[in-house]
């Protein structure tokens, strides 16, 4: 206990040390904070004879016990004091612990601060507030605290004391607390033993007099290293895996569970001895293998108490750990060091205070010596690999045309394996642009590159790649041109003319797209809707599957049914002409097949408008019955009855009560709860 | 006479509804059950209604009324108030409170004449109360607790308060109320009272867990058993007519 002096340290004294403890506890009573009110007890008896008993005293000396007046002598004086001010702020003190306050000491008061609720916090009221602060501790503390006629004050951990669930009598002087303190001197009760089962690690001890006498320590893999959690934890939450790893883990798991019941089985006599049996084992799993079916120790036995305070991986090192800090009283010498001591160990102020856990602190050093290899690790920072690999890599990277194009060139391969990033893509297209007319080499390098990305964006036919595409604005040859206006005339309907008169390749002249929105003559007789005009244009060799730069195939670019027609009908006669598929025409159509459709179609709106008409007639029908009361609703004959409620058409067996029939049940049910209303008006 | 009931598994049946002379009030659950418990025992005296508070189902602890009247929290909205109006009689007075402890129902503990109150509870909602409800206001605590409205349920013919509180403080508080009063327990054990009850004067339901000893003593303290008549009944009446003159 030699570090830092200003803070106080208790002496530790360790619960086998039996002549320290005889002397401790001598004559030792239990601080008073650990004692409860007795629990509330309700008997019948008695509250009748308190019932029977009472009277109400309305004027005869009951008086405020909170402010201490009375007794008063009316009705009115008495409600006057509940109501006064003076009487809310006492009811406050009284909740705060404090004293109540006279009326001439609350007026003196209210005179130097006019507002009734500031005056909570007074200076005078400090050691209350310590004390109070105090027994919220002391109540949720695991220790139980003792102080003996010597002035020390010692704690100690409740479990040693008593069972987590027993229930402890409230004979209000601490009787039950210092019989189960002299227990601790009774032959015997030092041999404990400490089990910890957790995540695959078993550690095990019996000790005798504060020293080891048997211990166990057992680890398999049955914790899935990189994901955390057991496996068995992963195979309840459903979908279990199927791995290699994951089977092993589970064997792994139901040996684990076999053999620390082995060991507890082996130790059965040894535990029989055993005063106490502290475990730590979290889960159902983990509890499985403690209190599984062959082993000897039953969780409701009033020995096995679970540990009050966490741990660390079970091993040998750590058992003989919570041993110690187990066994360990502190004694503070005086009531004050002994409060001090325990705020600022509640303050967080003071991290390690026992001498059990200085222990811990060397412990935890060793280990760093030695790799725990079963143990993720924290990686190491290292810098990432450079990935394009040149000298001229620092700094920013300029290329202008004075650049060499050899090292533009390993650039672009590095780029077309895929190892560049995309901003130097940018740089390095920016570059083919600017240097485009400096040198044919660099534009060979140019084209090696754009090729693949190109070819995979725009699904092209063979014979356009001989039209040159990006090669600056492509050339229009002026007939092509002229077609196009003529396409796009209003009172032009036919193309015949053009079409004959065509002097060139007519086919390639129908499929020149237009480089601003990259339709061919196909498409914009399909857009102008002008389905003459798609005939002659797909008979010239048209090629109806280009598409444009909204990615649309002439037919679909089309908002026009008839033209829609054209192209269909044009395939029924051409079925070999062109490759369909990828046209976007639903399929051929022959004008029988026309002539058929259109006659089905007005067919159907024929039957449509029937059935309209039928409903019109029925819904009248169904009003006009609706309007009838009840008592004449049933006399309609029963063919022309419909639903009471609804006034629609009555199934076969309709639902009915009180000669009362209806298409649904929900329209019985509303009725019926409409009925008794209107009954009862009558 | 005192009935036994279930919210949905839970016996805090105080929380779900609220009972007063003149109407009840019963939180929308997801069975029909809670309710037709009762307007089996009610309907044919007073309107039991389907309420909800702010689109919560805690009522009883949410609201606080009498057979005067009836407070809402500032959190209920404007058709879950004019539900309110349109079920409840007519003199009946709702009222909206802005009020910070805006669980009225666990501040405020009420019978048809006077009310305890929590003593932080604001002195303009204290004003509406003792107009709206038409009560005498005190601000107390029970055995140490500020939520009077929890731990205590009161009725014009008796009182049953959280069990720690003492004979003097008994006392006292039933010289102020003017209503015999003894301490006790709902629920097999349960100290929050007002949560495990609902009582009026000839009526009183509790959570399903609630003993038979527990029963008694809430029949023979609120004076729900006619078949038992007490001298104190009459006594009782005298001095509370006394107080009311």
């Amino acid at each position: 206990m030699a570090s830092k002096s200003e803070n106080v340290r208790a002496r530790i004294v360790k619960a086998y040390e039996l002549d320290e403890i005889e002397k401790l506890i001598k004559d030792a009573k239990v601080a008073h904070v650990m004692l409860t009110e007795a629990p509330p007890l309700v008997d019948e008896a008695s509250v009748l004879t308190r019932l029977s008993a009472l009277t109400l005293r309305s004027s005869d000396g009951i008086s405020c016990s909170c402010c201490g007046v009375g007794p008063f002598t009316t009705r009115a004086q008495q409600t006057a004091h509940y109501k006064h001010h003076w009487h809310t702020h006492n009811l406050k003190r009284k909740l705060f612990g404090r004293k109540p306050i006279s009326l001439g000491e609350y007026t003196a008061r209210q005179d130097e601060s006019s507002n009734v609720s500031a005056s909570d916090s007074e200076a005078d009221d400090n050691p209350d507030a310590a004390a109070t602060e105090l027994f919220a501790l002391a109540t949720r503390h695991c220790k139980a605290f003792y102080s003996n006629p010597k002035g020390q004050v010692f704690c100690i951990y409740r479990c040693l004391l008593h069972h987590r669930k027993e229930e402890m009598s409230h004979d209000g002087e601490g009787h039950f607390w210092a019989r189960r303190l002299k227990e601790l001197l009774s032959p015997g009760f030092g041999r404990w033993a400490v089990l910890m089962v957790s995540g695959g690690h078993f550690a095990g001890c019996i000790f005798t007099g504060g020293s080891d006498a048997i211990h166990k320590t057992l680890h398999s893999y049955t914790t899935r290293r990189g994901q955390g959690m057991a496996q068995a934890t992963r195979d309840q939450s459903g979908n279990a895996p199927k791995s290699a790893g994951a089977s092993l883990r589970r064997y792994n798991q139901e040996q684990f569970l076999a053999h620390v019941q082995n060991i507890l089985v082996s130790w059965n006599d040894d535990l029989k001895g055993c005063s106490l049996v502290f475990y730590r084992a979290v889960g159902t799993i983990n509890q499985a293998a403690l209190f599984g079916k062959p082993s000897p120790l039953r969780k409701e036995d009033p020995r096995v108490r679970q540990l009050p305070f966490p741990t660390r991986r079970p091993s040998f090192k750590e058992v003989k750990r919570v041993f110690q800090t187990l066994a360990s009283i502190e004694v503070y010498e005086s009531l004050q060091d002994f409060q001090k001591g325990l705020l600022a160990l509640n303050g967080g102020k003071i991290p390690s205070k026992t001498n059990s856990d200085t222990n811990v602190k060397k412990s935890q050093k060793q280990p760093a010596k030695t790799f725990d290899r079963a143990k993720s690790r924290e990686r190491a920072p290292r810098e990432l690999p450079t990935q394009v690999t040149s000298s001229e890599d620092e700094g920013p990277c300029y290329i202008d045309s004075e650049t060499p194009a050899g090292w533009i060139k390993t650039l672009s391969e590095q780029s077309s394996n895929g190892i560049i990033t995309n901003s130097r893509k940018d740089l390095l297209n920016d570059c083919v642009i600017t240097s485009c007319v400096d040198s044919e080499s660099e534009k060979e390098v140019v084209e090696k590159k754009e090729e693949p990305r190109r070819k995979k964006k725009v699904n092209k036919k063979p014979d356009d790649k001989a039209v040159p595409v990006k090669k600056g604005p492509p050339k229009i040859p002026a007939n092509v041109k002229n077609m196009w206006r003529s396409i796009m005339d209003k009172d032009s309907t036919s193309l015949d003319t053009i079409i004959e008169a065509f002097e060139g390749d007519i086919q390639a002249a129908c499929n020149t797209q237009d480089p601003i929105d990259g339709n061919t003559a196909l498409h914009k007789a399909a857009i102008a809707a002008k389905p003459e005009m798609v005939t002659q244009i797909l008979s010239a060799g048209g090629d109806p599957c280009i598409k444009n730069h909204d990615l649309q195939t002439p037919y679909a670019a089309t908002p026009h049914a008839d033209t829609r027609v054209a192209f269909r009908m044009f395939q029924a006669q051409h079925p070999d002409k062109y490759n369909y598929s990828k046209s976007q025409i639903p399929g051929p159509v022959t004008p029988e097949q026309l002539e058929q459709e259109k006659e089905r179609k007005a067919q159907q709106k024929k039957a449509k408008r029937q059935r309209e008409k039928e409903r019109q007639v029925d819904k009248m029908k169904g009003n006009a019955f609706l309007l009838l009361s009840d008592d004449q609703k049933r006399k309609v004959p029963e063919q022309e009855q419909r639903c009471f409620l609804c006034g629609s058409q009555l199934p076969k067996v309709p639902f009915e009560y009180d000669g009362c029939k209806f298409c649904q049940i929900p329209c019985l049910h509303s009725h019926r709860k409409i009925r008794p209303l209107n009954k009862s008006v009558e | 006479m005192a009935v036994r009931v279930q919210f949905e598994n839970n016996n805090e049946v105080g929380v779900f509804s609220k009972l007063t002379n003149s109407y009840c009030l019963v939180a929308i659950g997801g069975s029909e059950n809670f309710y037709s418990v009762f307007e089996a025992e009610l309907s044919e005296t007073i309107p039991v209604v389907h309420v909800s508070i702010a689109g919560c189902r805690i009522i009883g602890r949410m609201t606080v009324g009498n057979k005067n009247g009836l407070l809402v929290p500032s959190s209920t909205t404007d058709t879950e108030l004019q539900h309110i109006r349109n079920s409840l009689p007519d003199a009946v007075k709702v009222q909206r409170v802005e009020e910070r402890l805006s669980a009225l129902g666990n501040v405020i503990a009420c019978n048809d004449y006077v009310a305890l109150v929590h003593p932080d509870l604001d002195r303009d909602t204290e004003e509406i109360l003792a107009d709206t409800l038409d009560v005498e206001v005190f601000r107390q605590t029970v055995a140490g607790n500020v939520l009077v409205g929890s731990y205590a349920a009161l009725s014009n013919r008796g009182g049953l308060v959280h069990p720690k509180t003492t004979i003097q403080d008994q006392d006292e508080l039933s010289s102020l109320l003017q209503v015999p009063l003894v301490a006790g327990t709902v629920n097999r054990g349960s100290d929050v009272i007002a949560a495990g009850m609902v009582v009026n004067d000839w009526c009183a339901f509790c959570g399903l867990d609630t003993t038979s000893t527990e029963i008694s003593v809430i029949e023979s303290v609120f004076k729900l058993n006619d078949a038992k008549p007490t001298a104190i009944t009459s006594t009782m009446r005298a001095s509370l007519i006394d107080s009311m003159s």
